[in-house]
């Protein structure tokens, strides 16, 4: 540290420290505020009627609850992406990026979990699953591994924010809440160099554990819908499909936390154009690789067209679901490779479309991997109202997804608040070791 | 004053709109197409009427529910009033002749029956009727040097007594929960001089614990006899060896039974991610430690 010039320590210090709520940040904050009430406005209205307020009936069973859910899971693992696989590469720029991700990862698990007790007709009963699950079932494994997944990203936020805390107390005031908050997680941090070994050793062992833990959780989850035998779902190639999903809409979900951070924070020298180069680089290549397991999950199935599936891909191609299906693919996929494989679209702005592009798309491809199987059921739908063949969600559902989005976005704008989103003690190092070479 | 009179006459003409509305609606009745069927499970139970009610809606067919029917047994009077039925939302409704007929539908040896529909508010008077003429089968189910023989005997009652209705075309079924099962080599049997007609049994079907399986000689939506049948119970099925494979450790039993390998692998794993993540949080506390320790040096 003491290579670089106390003025270099001081201005990056200066440069990274969490900084009050300018008015954007205060109508961004306000509105999520605003989003999280009207979500739970519509589940006491479910909570005091049950789920007969939803659009969900018979067949379509699973709505934008789950939808959101595989979205919240599939978005959480960028987590794994770039603090751990970037980590254990020895990726040289990720620094920026790794309390990004890291803070995305926690704050989408938490709402993953959450979002299920919603789904539940009985909330009540939600204990039920730990104490009387069965492990031969899909959903409990996943229960398992979201709970495994969100202690591990805590600590692979935790462990590296050590350092960064003595610098927070010490620019903090003195007695004000948010000092009490530094000192009560980490007043006891002195970076003594035992401290550190046991830290970078720490970091090491998640780093490694997080990976096949962060593909479990996404593959546990696509076998919720792989273990059943239905037409779309019935797949071997789940596991993989849905890994490589999450890793795009993940690293789509972190370049635009990259553009919002830059622009609102002024942190152009820390998350620079080479950063959004290189994110530009890796999510071309995770979207060429999701379209491609795409291309095997639906080209395959409609060259064969099997008479109980036709229904499911015809709804998805050309029927009621057509509109939301091409619009995915095109906006999700395509046009972000396009766009990306030039330089110029990989500038910051660009970026920034292309990743509200991807995380949107995303987020709709969900709902077409959930809902339009359950209403192409292998028989066909019979002695039901007609309102059944369809799903429609309800203003109460559409507010508690809202309401759980907004809810995620509040944890991390609350977070940005609080602690430095660029790793203060790890910049300084590494322009250190920059400026000693 | 302009504009209550203006309002005084939109008021009327609203009226008369309203009153040719309510006039069109009356004169608008649809037209109900009303069917009925005779239906009689085993010999000397009474007999059950079955009506359906349906109406043209574009090019095709629909059921109609909530219509009231009544239904007459010879002749639409009180004396011959069976009862009045609803019909259901598939568009299906049910009598079974009352106990108090039974001595007239005994003694008779054709059976006369008529459903109307009248004073509807929505659709036009309409009446069905059927005569049926009073039939019964008798079913003999025997096994010699293992060739099992289904035979049934048609009688029409006629002048007081039951005689054979030869050319009449009966099923053998096997009666499975959902429908019935073909019984015999052939579809239809018609019956010879003696009203009988039978056939081989040679399925090899699952019956109950006890190897039972119901068989059943019929008359199917006959225009002359209605529908009916008779039934037995014989040994010509293959005892069903309940599953009890919810007691055994499968991937479908309670949680107390979870198969040992699906207990035992997933547990080691879990216990090992979580020993570790303990691990990590023991970490934590050997840090604090450190830090505490720093500060009283």
């Amino acid at each position: 540290m003491s290579t670089l010039s106390q003025v270099s320590i001081n201005k990056i210090t200066a440069d990274l420290l969490p900084k009050k709520f300018g008015k954007p940040g205060i109508i961004w904050t306000t509105v999520l505020v605003m989003l999280s009430i009207g979500g739970l406005i519509g589940y006491f209205r479910q909570l005091q009627s049950g789920l007969s307020v939803t659009g969900m009936r018979d067949y379509a069973s699973w709505g934008i609850y789950i939808s959101n859910f595989v979205f919240f899971v599939a978005i959480s693992l960028v987590g794994s992406l770039i603090t751990a696989i970037f980590r254990l590469t020895n990726v040289s720029w990720r620094t920026p990026l790794t309390r990004i991700s890291e803070i995305i990862a926690v704050s989408a698990i938490i709402f993953a979990g959450l979002i299920i007790i919603i789904d539940m007709g009985r909330p009540e009963r939600f204990t039920n699953l730990f104490l009387h699950g069965r492990l031969q079932s899909p959903i409990i494994w996943d229960v398992i591994v979201i709970t495994t997944y969100l202690a591990l990203s805590l600590l692979f936020l935790y462990f590296p924010l050590l350092p960064d805390l003595p610098i927070m107390i010490k620019h903090s005031r003195a007695g004000s809440v948010n000092q009490k908050i530094y000192k009560f997680i980490g007043s006891f941090w002195k970076g003594t160099a035992e401290q550190f070994r046991i830290s970078e050793s720490a970091v090491k062992i998640i780093s490694i554990m997080i990976i096949p833990v962060a593909l479990a959780i996404h593959t546990v989850t696509s076998w919720l819908f792989a273990t059943t035998y239905r037409p779309g779902w019935d797949s071997t190639n789940f596991g993989a499909y849905f890994v490589s999903g999450a890793f795009l809409v993940g690293s789509g979900g972190v370049v635009v936390a990259m553009y919002v951070f830059r622009k609102a924070y002024s942190l152009q020298e820390y998350i620079t154009e080479k950063h959004f180069n290189y994110m530009g680089k890796i999510v071309v290549m995770l979207a060429l690789l999701y379209l491609y397991f795409n291309i095997n999950e639906y080209l395959v199935p409609a060259f064969k067209m099997k008479k109980a599936e036709e229904h499911h891909l015809m709804s998805l191609f050309t029927g009621e679901f057509s509109y939301l299906f091409w619009s995915a693919i095109l906006v999700g996929m395509i046009i972000p490779i396009v766009v990306l494989l030039f330089p110029s679209g990989r500038k910051p702005l660009p970026m920034f479309v292309m990743g509200v592009c991807v995380v949107v798309g995303a987020w709709f491809k969900r709902f077409l991997i959930v809902t339009p199987t359950l209403l192409s059921p292998f028989l066909p739908i019979s002695n039901s109202p007609e309102s059944y063949a369809h799903y429609h969600p309800t203003w109460e559902e559409w507010a508690i997804t809202v309401g759980t989005l907004a809810g995620a976005l509040l944890i991390i704008t609350v977070f940005v608040r609080l602690f430095p989103i660029i790793p203060i003690h790890e910049t300084i190092e590494e322009q250190s070791k920059a400026h000693k070479l | 004053m302009r504009s209550l009179r203006i309002l005084s006459i939109a008021s009327v003409w609203w009226l008369f709109l309203l009153f040719m509305d309510v006039s069109a609606q009356d004169a608008e009745k649809v037209t109900l197409r009303l069917d009925l069927t005779y239906h009689r499970q085993e010999n000397g139970q009474l007999p059950m009427l079955r009506t359906s009610t349906m109406t043209k809606v574009g090019k095709r067919f629909e059921p109609v529910h909530d219509v009231e029917i009544n239904i007459f047994f010879n002749e639409e009077t009180s004396k011959g009033f069976l009862g009045r039925i609803k019909t259901s939302d598939k568009g299906t409704a049910f009598l079974t002749i009352p106990n108090e007929f039974t001595y007239e539908l005994d003694s008779s040896a054709a059976l006369k029956f008529i459903a109307t529909v009248t004073d509807n508010e929505k659709f036009e008077d309409v009446s069905s009727e059927i005569e049926i003429a009073k039939a019964q089968i008798e079913l003999t189910l025997n096994e010699e040097d293992s060739i099992r023989i289904m035979k049934a005997k048609v009688l029409l009652f006629e002048e007081g007594s039951w005689k054979p209705a030869p050319e009449t075309e009966i099923k053998f079924v096997v009666k499975r929960l959902l429908s019935d099962l073909n019984a015999g080599e052939e579809e239809l049997y018609t019956t010879d001089e003696l009203g009988e007609a039978s056939s081989e049994f040679k399925l090899n079907i699952p019956g109950n614990a006890n190897g039972d399986v119901i068989i059943a000689a019929k008359i199917d939506e006959s225009d002359v006899y209605g529908s009916i049948s008779s039934s037995k119970a014989v040994k010509w099925g293959t005892p069903l060896m309940s599953d009890n494979s919810f007691a055994k450790r499968t991937l479908w039993s309670t949680r107390d039974k979870t198969p040992w390998w699906l207990l035992i692998f997933p547990n080691l794993i879990i216990a090992s991610v979580w020993g570790v993540i303990l691990y990590l949080i023991y970490q934590i506390i050997e840090i604090r430690k450190i830090g505490k320790t720093h500060k009283n040096l």
